[in-house]
């Protein structure tokens, strides 16, 4: 098999230059005698198996403890972990990773090849049954799918390692963002050794062997957690944090008391307070840009007849006044959005739609007009619909202000319906609403995370729109070089048939002490690690 | 009072199977269930997840298999939601923690409520008197979630005196706002009672007997009236101390102590059934335990009891 040399400029750069993978901290800052960050986290971990882990603030913890193939740096590229580069075939469906020969495990052992095939193996082996097991399908390795349904040996699975150094991935498909999924929670390796050992006790600090920058030395249930400096990480002498604690604190208002008495270097900010806590605190509260959306979905399948017609969908999107909710209703440095895609995700070019030229009066006179061709409003039939979300005081504001806009622009009734979260996730898994809240947050950097919910074989497209347009175009862009202009035409079509009205684009609000340096704030999936953050003295 | 014991301890076994059979199809009838989420699993990873966990069974296989596990091995079986744990684990690591500051919530009830009941029957309908009933009405009316962020907005923002919340292994600084703040309103509850029966106690005629043999005061208040002007308090404190230990939702919330009642909250969010029914479990073999020890309690102080059962 012939292979062409693809490393990617981000890798070549950190290979060949003297890469800042650690805390890139200047000559002349004053560091604080004592580097212990700690920070506010609202729910207890799933777990610290890499493989079976889920959540943000799971991966956060798993992150510092774990190392896969590629890290991430501050603005998002992939930068060399326990891989320096890989090469790729021509066919673009072989994928071979070179691993550095400095890293070790938290006992001294060498990080090897064959510890990440154990590791994709575990993760699609249908006795541990990991939740994230979808993860290895969604990176088309080959087998993945056969082995969780049990119809194919965990042995057969995409992934070898013909020596300690050398791992080879073979993809069921080409898939030119492969490279961009390997620094996610699931594909990090595992220590077989001390799995076979403890069984699922491995993962408790005593038993615990890791690879990452730091070690679990302590984990109380729904109260802390510690982790402390790994001495056998490969760039332990480039760390600057030595302890990095979490802290439970479930209420949100109470993380922020907690933050003001300086327990904690970081916590979320309330709904609603960011533009005061700017205020008071101009260096320390955050507004990032996150990779996730929020929408309405229409229920084209058994939803109300209008909803059948693109006019009347395209209508109620138009009629949304997004600046009002991103800049009067959350305030909390949200973006308004008009595609599904946030234009903060990796070599996306927002398409120009045309209705995200209109001003709001333009956009709101075409919503009278399409809805009085479709038939409805002052001169046609009454529409009227309810709208389902999941209890939340953020989502009823966002609710309340919607639908006032739809009554007052175009006489829409709206019946509000909120429903406890894992109700309102059955119902509208079930199809069982007319308008329902969606929010959607990218597993990896590519648009294709987001688009790929529109298609119709999604599990995840709730209200089970179809577009064999949209389906070939997203199924092509899986083995495109070039996938700008194919997602670009597949945000026109949704804007024209708009079967979700996409409302914003997320950020994510934050309070961060002023000593802690090294926040990856241009990091639009904010995968932070503790190694390359640093605290000076105030 | 053997007997009576034994007795007791015949009914809590058929208790406790009702308790599990009802609260078992109870859970399963909420929407969703442990596994639905934002991102629903593909249906050959859900079929995986469900048998590792035994739930790709008829429901009443499943609820036989979790009585004999608990019955054999004492395993209330694996967290739903925080994977690399049992029930077991979770309890053995909430409980104590829960426990511990609903102790010392009760020693701080006892140890002020009592002695300002006293004082205030003492110097009845004196400026004593008034300030104590008028201190138990405020603290009555302020409910746990009120009372907490005051006292964190005095003792940790303002005066930097006590850490916001967090257990920190159960160091002394980290348990007295918990306790108090648990506590407070029933302090206030001990305080009134106490005050009211040992009112009534020293106008009774046995009183005025032993004053009239010329014991001074404090002998006739510590040895004949204290008792019986107990009991009623002792009755209150039975249930307020399974209260305080089980019911603590609130206090485990916004302290973070990492005790149980965050997990009873988690696990009714996160339909986490084997959680959720262990937790129902501990909170009705505490309810029992401390209900017959505070009948037997009862029977030790009050001979009219004693001789009843």
């Amino acid at each position: 098999m012939s292979y062409k040399s693809l490393l990617i400029p981000a890798l070549l750069s950190g290979t060949m230059l003297s890469p800042a993978f650690a805390a890139d901290v200047p000559a002349d800052a004053n560091l604080a005698a004592d580097q212990t960050f700690t920070y506010r986290v609202m729910d207890e971990f799933s777990s610290f198996d890499p493989q079976v882990v889920e959540g943000v603030v799971g991966a956060e913890v798993v992150r510092d403890l774990f190392e896969g193939l590629y890290n991430q740096d501050a603005d998002g590229n992939n930068v060399p972990g326990v891989a320096l580069s890989h090469e790729v075939s021509e066919d673009n469906m072989t994928y071979t990773f070179t691993l550095r020969d400095d890293a070790k495990w938290s006992d001294g052992k060498p990080v090897t090849a064959g510890d990440f095939v154990y590791a994709w193996q575990r993760a699609v082996e249908p006795e541990l049954a990991s939740p994230y097991a979808w993860y290895m399908e969604l990176m088309s390795i080959d087998n993945a799918s056969a082995i969780i349904a049990g119809e194919k040996p965990i042995t057969d699975l995409g992934v070898s390692a013909p020596d300690d150094h050398t791992l080879v991935v073979q993809l069921s498909q080409p898939l030119p963002y492969f490279d961009k999924m390997v620094s996610h929670a699931t594909t990090f390796p595992a220590p077989k050794w001390a799995i076979e050992e403890h069984g699922s006790e491995w993962t408790r600090p005593e038993n615990m062997v890791s690879n990452g920058a730091y070690m679990l030395t302590e984990h109380v249930l729904k109260e802390r957690s510690v982790r402390e400096r790994n001495p056998m990480y490969w760039d332990t002498d480039k760390t600057v944090i030595d302890k990095v604690v979490t802290l439970n604190i479930g209420d949100e208002a109470q993380g922020l008391t907690r933050y003001r008495a300086g327990e904690v270097d970081k916590t979320e900010i309330p709904a609603g307070q960011y533009p005061t806590l700017k205020e008071e605190f101009p260096d320390e509260a955050y507004a990032l840009p996150r990779l996730c959306n929020y929408y309405f979905t229409f229920n084209v399948k058994n939803g109300p007849e209008a909803f059948k017609d693109a006019r009347v969908r395209q209508a109620l999107s138009y009629a949304v006044d997004r600046s009002v909710i991103t800049d009067a209703v959350l305030q909390g440095g949200q973006f308004p959005a008009f595609t599904f895609t946030p234009g903060a995700t990796a070599d996306f070019e927002v398409p120009e739609v045309e209705y995200s030229t209109m001003t709001q009066a333009e956009r709101d006179a075409k919503a009278k007009e399409l809805l009085a061709e479709a038939g409805y409003g002052p001169d046609g039939e009454k529409l009227a619909f309810n709208y389902l979300y999941n209890t939340s005081e953020s989502h009823q504001q966002v609710a309340i202000v919607a639908s006032q806009m739809w009554k007052q622009k175009l006489g829409v009734d709206v019946t509000l319906e909120n429903q406890e979260w894992k109700v309102f996730l059955e119902t509208r898994g079930n199809q069982n609403f007319d308008m329902a809240r969606g929010a959607w947050c990218g597993d990896y950097n590519e648009a294709s995370t987001f688009l790929d919910l529109l298609t119709s074989p999604s599990g995840y497209n709730d209200g089970k729109y179809s577009n064999e347009k949209v389906d070939a175009l997203m199924t092509e862009a899986k083995s495109s070089q070039d996938t700008t202009p194919l997602y670009a035409e597949v945000e026109k079509i949704l804007a024209d048939e708009m079967p979700v009205v996409p409302v914003y684009h997320y950020s994510t609000n934050i309070m961060l002490d002023s000593s802690v340096q090294g926040w990856p704030i241009h990091n639009v999936e904010q995968n932070w690690y503790s190694k390359d953050l640093y605290k000076v003295a105030e | 009072m053997l007997n009576y014991t034994l007795r007791r301890l015949f009914t809590v076994v058929p208790t406790l199977l009702v308790l599990i059979v009802f609260s078992f199809y109870l859970m399963r009838l909420a929407p969703g269930g442990p596994f639905t989420s934002e991102k629903p699993l593909p249906p050959s990873v859900m079929a995986n997840v469900l048998e590792r966990y035994g739930m790709d069974e008829p429901l009443h296989v499943q609820l036989w298999t979790y009585i004999k596990n608990i019955v054999f091995h004492f395993d209330f079986g694996p967290s739903f939601s925080q994977k690399d744990r049992t029930v077991n684990d979770v309890i053995a690591q909430g409980f104590p923690v829960t426990l511990t500051y609903g102790f010392w919530s009760a020693v701080f009830v006892l140890a002020c409520g009592i002695p300002l009941g006293i004082i205030a029957a003492l110097r009845h309908n004196s400026f004593w008197d008034y300030s104590m009933t008028g201190l138990a009405i405020f603290s009555q009316i302020f409910p746990n979630f009120v009372l907490a962020p005051i006292m964190v907005l005095l003792f940790t923002l303002s005066w930097g005196l006590l850490p916001g919340g967090g257990w920190n292994g159960g160091q002394w600084e980290y348990i007295i706002m918990p306790a108090v703040a648990l506590g407070t309103s029933y302090m206030a509850g001990v305080a009134r009672l106490t005050r009211g029966s040992f009112l009534e106690v020293m106008n009774s005629p046995f009183i005025r007997t032993a004053r009239a043999k010329g014991l001074p005061e404090r002998t006739i208040i510590i040895r004949h009236a204290l008792k019986p002007a107990l009991l009623p308090t002792l009755t209150y404190m039975g249930p307020v101390f399974v209260y305080m230990i089980t019911g603590s939702v609130f206090i485990d919330v916004f302290f973070s102590t990492g005790g149980i009642g965050q997990d009873f909250i988690d696990g009714a969010y996160s339909r986490d059934y084997s959680m959720l029914l262990g937790l129902a479990i501990l909170y009705s073999v505490l309810t029992f335990t401390l209900n017959l020890l505070l009948d037997l309690a009862y029977a030790w102080i009050d001979p009219k009891v004693r001789s009843k059962l």
